[in-house]
């Protein structure tokens, strides 16, 4: 019952998160790597790292050092090490892009810049999974939505594994056959864990807490839940680890992709019916924009899900990957991360500038530090451009996926303008009282006493 | 020895939504060195045992079925001397009610600073909640308030007193 403190550091894991989604988009809007460069191409490498790494592992590493707390109802392990983390990550993001354009001759000098940038991201999540793991095993036993996160860890621990020996081999500092195989056909097991395992397995755990809370919604423990969960796990270990047997045995991987993915479908199933069952059972009949907004992000995965199987049916897989993972990065996961971002800045802000004087003096709800109306606009200006994007891709028309990319940065920009004039309490108005805080946010971390 | 066991069933206080700390610690006060207490509750009272085990009391739970429970509590003479004084003291009865299971997070922390702040020191407050309120307890240990909290057996309501200290650090 010790409660928990405000991370200090998330907010400058989401400021981070949101210049490397800005950044990405840019490079989209000026045909800067997929679909105006090939799939294999450096830029395209570039440019889905920046959204992988940069946007969404760092968006949901801050949210994370918040939320395990939260969860397991212990403090996080150790509120310091976050800033050092994200000092190993962001560095070895940066060298990593410098790395990829290296392969190219963009970059010119043979330093061994990728395995450098391996390293080091590797030591950024290895602090990660040290952090929370350490804080998720005080609060065993866990609770449900705790135990997709450390499914999500163990992604994690395999996309960078995986990334790493990749550096490697690229570099030519390791040469041996099972290293070089891996590297030769392993890039559908590095995406199916960073994106399948890593991110969409974390996003349900804090999609079942998170909508759960804010709608009023009961959070009975029920076995669709607890199917998800282990076929979600089920469906990684088959795709990765089955997927890495066949690649290091030399056979075609191709049957244990199309194994996994049909395994997916009962798995996303039983999570979409929790998640309706949540939204039909709530007690808050009126929805906040960050429930609201919830909606169009997990109707992408629906989407995405049904356009895989479409498109295996069809024999068009690899042709159209781009699309589904498209609609999966931006629709499904950032989606939801900007969505729960809306309401996550506002909280927390608001914890730490009027918790210590509720009660005590008048102070705004946390409604009054955000303008809904503006920022819904944004929203829909947001999947209308990731949802026609996503046509764009499949009709293989790369200027006018360039257009809706520029809609897509606009509408991004106007959000990360609403977050910002939240952390800085621009839009809470001053009553009669004066309604002063002890100390303006600010906005990059969290003042907080520490424990 | 254990001459005699005292019952106590707290289940219609419990349906009634009420809140029956203050009337086991009442009995438990009342025991005399050889006697100890069977409680019957709808729930396994677990946050129970901590406190009355450092008030140097043994516990043996029995379930009776329909999701009631028996829990014999008796003295072993090993009390916690180094206890915290809050949990060797009786509390009185709340005197306040609040009930925050139909609100949405922040409004439970909002109501329950809102109706302590009004209280006099040494008065209890009890919550009904959703979900333990991990933002709320730094605030009340800055405020120099007691607490004590746990969730039912079915995990669905936490029950939450908060005793007003006399230390009330304001800024």
């Amino acid at each position: 019952m010790a409660g928990v403190s405000l991370s200090r550091w998330t907010m400058s894991y989401f400021a981070a998160a949101l210049v490397a989604l800005l950044a990405a988009e840019t490079m989209m809007v000026l045909g800067f790597g997929f679909p105006s460069a090939p799939v294999e191409a450096p830029a395209t490498l570039v440019l889905v790292h920046v959204v992988a790494l940069g946007w969404l592992s760092l968006l949901l590493c801050g949210a994370l050092f918040q939320f395990v707390p939260v969860l397991v109802a212990r403090p996080l392990h150790d509120n310091h090490l976050p800033f050092a983390t994200l000092c190993c990550l962001l560095a070895g993001l940066v060298l990593l892009l410098c790395g990829f354009l290296q392969l190219d001759g963009t970059l010119e000098g043979d330093w061994p810049l990728l395995p450098a940038a391996g390293s080091l991201l590797a030591l950024g999540f290895v602090l990660v999974l040290y952090n929370l793991g350490r804080t998720l095993w005080a609060g065993r036993p866990l609770p449900l939505p705790a135990r997709f996160f450390v499914a999500g860890l163990c992604g994690v621990a395999a996309a960078a594994s995986l990334g790493l020996i990749f550096a490697f081999v690229l570099t030519g500092l390791a040469t041996a056959p099972p290293l070089a195989d891996l590297a030769a056909s392993g890039l559908p097991l590095h995406i199916v864990a960073g994106v399948g395992g890593w991110l969409t397995l974390s996003a349900m755990g804090v999609s079942y807490r998170l909508l759960a809370m804010f709608i009023l919604a009961p959070e009975d423990r029920r076995w669709t839940s607890i199917a998800a969960l282990w076929g979600g796990i089920g469906v990684l270990l088959l795709a990765v680890g089955g997927g890495a047997g066949a690649v290091l045995l030399n056979a075609d991987p191709t049957p244990v992709f199309v194994a996994a993915a049909l395994l997916a479908v009962p798995v996303l199933a039983a999570y979409g019916h929790d998640v309706i069952r949540l939204y039909a059972k709530r007690k808050r009949r009126k929805l906040e924009t960050n429930s609201l907004m919830a909606a169009p992000a997990l109707i992408s995965l629906a989407l995405a899900a049904a356009l895989l199987l479409a498109l295996l049916a069809l024999g068009q897989m690899p042709r159209f990957a781009g699309a589904v993972l498209y609609l999966l990065a931006f629709g499904w996961l950032s989606g939801l991360g900007l969505s729960q971002l809306y309401k996550i800045v506002a909280f927390v802000t608001w914890l730490e500038c009027y918790g210590p004087l509720l009660g005590r003096a008048p102070t705004p709800r946390v409604q009054d530090l955000v303008v809904e109306s503006r920022a819904r606009k944004w929203f829909y200006l947001y999947f209308g451009a990731v949802w026609f994007g996503t046509v764009a891709l499949l009709a293989e028309q790369a200027l006018v996926f360039r257009g809706l990319a520029l809609l897509l940065l606009l509408a991004t920009a106007g959000l990360v303008v609403e977050f910002v004039r939240t952390r800085r309490l621009a839009d809470v108005a001053i009553g009669p009282q004066g309604q002063d805080v002890p100390h303006r946010p600010r906005l990059l971390c969290a003042l907080v006493a520490q424990p | 020895m254990i001459s005699r066991y005292v019952d106590l069933d707290v289940r219609p206080i419990l349906r009634a939504g009420g809140e029956p700390f203050a009337a086991i610690m009442e009995a438990i006060g009342r025991l005399a060195p050889d006697e100890g207490l069977r409680l019957f509750a709808n729930f396994k009272p677990t946050p129970l045992f901590a406190v009355l085990g450092a008030r140097g009391f043994g516990n043996e739970a029995i379930e009776m079925g329909g999701g009631d429970w028996q829990v014999l509590f008796y003295p072993t003479g090993e009390a916690d001397a180094y206890a915290p004084v809050d949990s060797n003291s009786d509390w009185p009865a709340p005197v306040r009610n609040v009930d925050g299971r139909d609100l949405d997070p922040p409004e439970p922390m909002v109501n329950i600073l809102a109706a302590i702040e009004a209280m006099p020191t040494g008065e209890v407050l009890a919550a009904l909640l959703g979900r333990e309120p991990v933002f709320l307890f730094p605030e009340l240990a800055k405020r120099g308030h007691a607490w004590r909290g746990g969730f039912d057996a079915d995990g669905t309501t936490y029950r939450l007193l908060i005793r007003i200290g006399g230390k009330d650090a304001k800024p």
